[in-house]
């Protein structure tokens, strides 16, 4: 097993020079997975999880008759596709993701995890693009052709308005009935008892969500040098800073914005997953499956 | 409150520097976008008016620390009650001792006055005394003993008082003092003591003046003798000469028409007397037409003795003295051509037709000179001597670099220029044409009453190169006519042309006597001491007396008979200050024998005190005001000192910028502090996690 420091991961910088976002999220893809040496407890779907007991009003489809025929006890054979067959994924397309290269690292990382979804795991992926509104929507599916659907609908996505997690999750609610795996790419700069209130209505309907909190470096360390003049992409609203203040008052209230959110998130059963953008995507990912797998 | 040097204010303009790098450059910061100021609440703006405000202290201290600067230049001043500032004050006891303080009891009054001013002062007080120049007695002392006798130590002088001087003197005590300082100044008063100029008179602005006048209002009547016209050499025996001439000019100020007897004495003997009518204030000549004077110096003296019912103010100046020397002449050695009789026809004529004449001819031929030994004569003259034995030559040349004088006039056979250097490059003879001086140095003695030499024709003209000689004149196309050059310690003077009336007609003009006799007197370096006034300089000795290795001592003995110079000092000393009148005895380094007569300034016979409208303008007060200190005699003028006087602020301001500049260094230094914290407290970004939900697991 080659080790970590033989591997050479992604650099987003390097990423944002590969035009095609298919491309780019079948390199991140085959090279992490290549990375795990595929495992057979990776996966999303159809692959074996465990035995249930029967209970009357079970699919029959689902008793494993070998084991029937020597136990002489029916079980029900459990995939892991049952549980998460379906992928949907919310990018947040607001003004504030425009901030640094957000906007193209949460394009990268829906992508590599659309592509994922589709073409590793054979499962049905969705895509909403919102700010304020749902700007954009696509199906989950496993249709031909949906890989592409998804592409473009995440090339199109460009930054406007403001972050409302409101209308996004309700059009999620209403569209999507069957159950799966929930994504949200933001930078999540709300109060975090709001961002959680919107998305744990998501988690009653049997959706697992994940939250990914993509941050650009320069959010979580400002670098601000004397005093400046800062303009709220979303508001416009106007501060002038100092560096002093950034350094200390600044770090201090961001930190405990992410400890909350975090804790928030934890308490609504939500992962939450932090993700500055200067970090390699293969890499980000392969530690967040990895510690997936280890959760199931 | 004002300022001494308001122009420096200019340099406020200054500050704009610390505005600018605070406040206009702040503002100039472009706008950045950020993702989101929600973190960025009303707190960040309060932090940033705490920021501000130490900016602004910064700002505030900077900008002090700079005006500070241009007022500590500008000097300003307040105007506080003088009680107020007395620790403060020096105060400055001026006493003229000039020579019209000799008259009557005007000094012992001065004294007695400034002793009762001082009594009535307190702090630092400084005596001075006024001559021809400002005496600083003592130092600001508070020691009234001493300033006691240094007041009473003041003696008689013989100085011409100028007030000019005493303005300059007390500019430069009071920028030293720096604190403000009252001036009493008690003097006679006299107006022939104020300057040119008004404007020398002005005193600096933390001056005070307060003028005590010793006598009164109007001038007593005075007689002196204004001036004394008398020869101060007379060559040759007393029988051979005709009787020397003395005229004495007495004058009456503020007098009374009145026949005024005039003695002359000759070395203490009476040997002539005369009665003139002087006119009311006016002036009149005493003429001693046949005095004789014995060989050596004689000491004359002119003195007026008005009759028991003339009142005389001033006794002291009823006289004046000169001095007269008689020596056997000197003898001139002229070499002239064998074949010219003329030029020592002309020259020894114009020598001989000088009244008294100091010099006997004595011509020889260019053969004649043979055995002759120039260091014998008083100056040498080549006439075109073309053919100098070498042996004479020679010995002209040293004569020369060892101080003796030469004259060459370059007749038309003159090629060479013996001692003088260099070749008469092209004779230029104008034939029937001639040519006029065209220019003439009327500094030179020999040239000095000459003009441009008015009628003189020149016919031919040696064109000499000048090179590093100077050209006293020139004729009219330029041709150096007369030319000086310095060689060793003596002179050599080159006439272009002759003495003999034939290159031109020099000889028969008017100017041609004096030309030769000042020329003489020149090259032979005679020249005329007549009387001297107090405070003017003697020469002792030359410069080259004073390099010599062996050093020879100067006798000098003054009026009163005693020998002003210490033994060092006779070493070397070059000049002699002639603080007394009367006669002076010297004995020179070069072993001659001199008597100086030293006379007062006759300015300071003039009595009339200076109208007290111009003193109120010189103190700066009205007439009448406080500061006029003319009280009677006997009153001080402590009670008179102004209400108000100014007090620099200049220390206080360099005070303040000391705390300043501690202040902006503290605030600036602790600022920077924090930048470098700001900047050391960098952390590496925590590693991304995942928080994993808990609810329905």
């Amino acid at each position: 097993m080659a080790s970590r420091a033989e591997q050479s991961f992604l650099d987003p910088a390097v990423l944002a020079g590969i035009a095609d976002l298919e491309l780019i999220a079948r390199t991140v893809v085959d090279g992490f997975v290549a990375g795990l040496h595929r495992s057979p407890d990776f996966g999303f779907s159809q692959e074996f999880a465990e035995y249930r007991a029967y209970s009357p009003g079970d699919d029959l489809r689902h008793v494993d008759w070998n084991v029937y025929a020597r136990t002489e006890r029916a079980y029900l054979k459990r995939y892991r596709g049952e549980t998460n067959s379906q992928l949907t994924v919310l990018l947040d397309a607001s003004n504030s993701m425009s901030f640094g290269s957000k906007l193209n690292y949460a394009r990268y990382l829906a992508a590599s995890l659309l592509y994922l979804a589709l073409h590793n795991q054979r499962d049905a992926a969705g895509l909403i693009v919102f700010d304020d509104e749902v700007r954009d929507f696509v199906r989950p599916s496993t249709r031909t052709g949906q890989l592409a659907r998804l592409m473009a609908a995440l090339e199109q996505a460009q930054p406007r308005a403001r972050t409302d997690y409101g209308k996004p999750m309700a059009h999620f609610q209403e569209f999507l009935h069957r159950r799966g795996l929930a994504v949200i790419i933001s930078d999540f700069y709300a109060p975090p008892e709001e961002i959680v209130r919107a998305v744990e209505p998501l988690r009653f309907h049997g959706n697992e969500v994940v939250l990914f909190h993509l941050l650009d470096p320069r959010e979580l360390r400002p670098d601000v040098d004397g005093s400046e003049l800062l303009v709220d992409l979303e508001t416009g609203q106007r501060f002038e800073v100092t560096a002093e203040y950034a350094r200390h008052e600044y770090r201090a209230k961001f930190d405990a914005h992410l400890t909350d959110l975090r804790q928030r998130a934890q308490g609504a059963g939500l992962d939450y997953f932090l993700l500055p953008s200067d970090r390699p995507l293969d890499l980000a990912l392969r530690e967040y499956l990895t510690l997936r797998q280890g959760r199931n | 409150m004002g300022f001494l040097a308001p122009w420096f204010l200019l340099g406020l303009a200054g500050v704009a520097a610390p505005l600018y790098l605070h406040l206009l450059r702040r503002q100039t910061t472009n706008p950045r976008q950020f993702s989101s100021l929600m973190f960025f609440e009303p707190r960040t703006q309060a932090s940033m008016r705490h920021r501000k405000l130490r900016y602004l202290w910064l700002l505030a201290l900077r900008l002090a620390l700079l005006a500070l600067l241009v007022f500590a230049f500008a000097d300003p001043f307040i105007m506080r009650p003088a009680a107020s500032v007395t620790g403060d004050r020096l105060t400055v006891l001026v006493i003229d001792h000039s020579f019209s303080m000799q008259a009557g009891t005007r000094l012992a009054d001065a004294q007695r006055q400034a002793a009762a001013t001082l009594s009535g002062l307190a702090g630092k007080v400084q005596v001075m005394a006024l001559g021809n120049r400002l005496e600083v007695l003592t130092k600001p002392s508070t020691d009234r003993a001493a300033l006691r006798a240094a007041i009473a130590g003041i003696e008689p002088g013989w100085s011409h008082a100028d007030f000019g001087e005493l303005a300059r003197g007390l500019k430069a005590s009071a920028a030293a003092a720096a604190t403000p300082v009252t001036v009493h100044f008690f003097s006679d008063m006299q107006k022939s003591g104020m300057p040119a100029g008004f404007a020398d008179l002005m005193l600096p602005g933390n001056v005070t003046l307060v003028t005590h006048n010793v006598v009164g209002a109007t001038a007593p009547p005075n007689w002196t003798v204004a001036s004394i016209q008398a020869p101060t050499e007379l060559w040759g025996s007393p029988k051979d000469t005709p009787p020397a001439r003395v005229e004495a000019v007495v004058r009456g100020y503020n007098t009374p028409a009145a026949s005024v007897p005039v003695v002359l004495e000759v070395n203490g003997q009476v040997v002539a007397r005369q009665t003139v009518q002087v006119p009311a204030s006016g002036s009149a000549t005493a003429d001693f037409n046949s005095v004789a004077f014995g060989y050596g110096w004689s000491e004359g003296t002119v003195r007026v003795e008005p009759a028991a019912g003339l009142n005389d103010g001033f006794a002291a100046d009823n006289s004046g003295v000169f001095s007269v020397r008689r020596a056997d002449p000197q003898h001139v050695l002229f070499v002239h051509a064998a074949s010219d009789a003329r030029s020592p026809l002309y020259f020894g004529a114009a020598l001989q037709a000088s009244a008294g004449s100091a010099f006997v001819l004595d011509a020889v031929s260019e053969a004649g000179v043979v055995g002759r030994q120039p260091s014998q004569y008083a100056l040498v003259v080549l006439a075109d001597a073309t053919a100098l034995p070498a042996e004479f030559a020679s010995e002209l040349s040293q004569y020369v670099e060892t101080g003796g004088g030469l004259l060459i006039a370059a007749g038309t056979a003159t090629r060479a220029l013996p001692v003088f250097g260099g070749t008469v490059a092209q004779p230029e003879d104008y034939g029937e044409q001639y040519l006029a001086v065209g220019d003439s140095d009327t500094a030179y003695p020999a040239t000095a009453l000459l003009g441009n030499w008015p009628g003189v024709k020149f016919y031919y003209a040696a064109r000499i190169v000048p090179g590093d000689a100077r050209v006293i004149a020139r004729l009219s196309d330029g041709t150096p006519l007369l030319l000086d050059r310095k060689v060793g310690e003596g002179r050599v003077v080159v006439f272009a042309s002759g003495f003999d009336n034939l290159t031109n007609d020099f000889p028969l003009h008017a100017a041609f006597v004096p030309f030769v006799r000042e020329m003489a007197s020149y090259l032979a370096g005679n020249e005329e001491a007549g009387p001297q006034v107090v405070d003017s300089y003697l020469t002792l000795r030359t410069a080259k007396e004073q390099g010599a290795a062996a050093a020879i001592a100067v006798q000098v003995t003054n009026p009163q008979g005693r020998r002003p110079l210490s033994l060092a000092q006779a070493l070397t000393a070059q000049t002699l200050p002639l603080t007394e009148a009367g006669f002076y005895q010297l004995k020179l380094a070069d072993g001659r024998q001199q008597v100086v007569a030293v006379n007062p300034d006759r300015r300071e016979s003039d009595l009339s005190p200076i109208p007290e409208e111009t003193l109120a303008l010189w103190r700066g007060t009205p007439r009448g005001a406080p500061g006029n200190g003319s009280p009677p005699a006997g009153s001080t003028a402590a009670g008179a000192a102004p209400s108000r006087v100014p007090v620099s602020l200049w220390w206080y301001i360099l005070l303040l910028m000391l705390v300043a500049a501690a202040t902006e260094s503290f605030v600036a230094a602790k600022y920077l502090k924090v930048r470098r914290d700001e900047e050391s407290a960098g952390e590496p970004l925590q590693p991304a996690g995942v928080a994993r939900g808990s609810a329905g697991r």
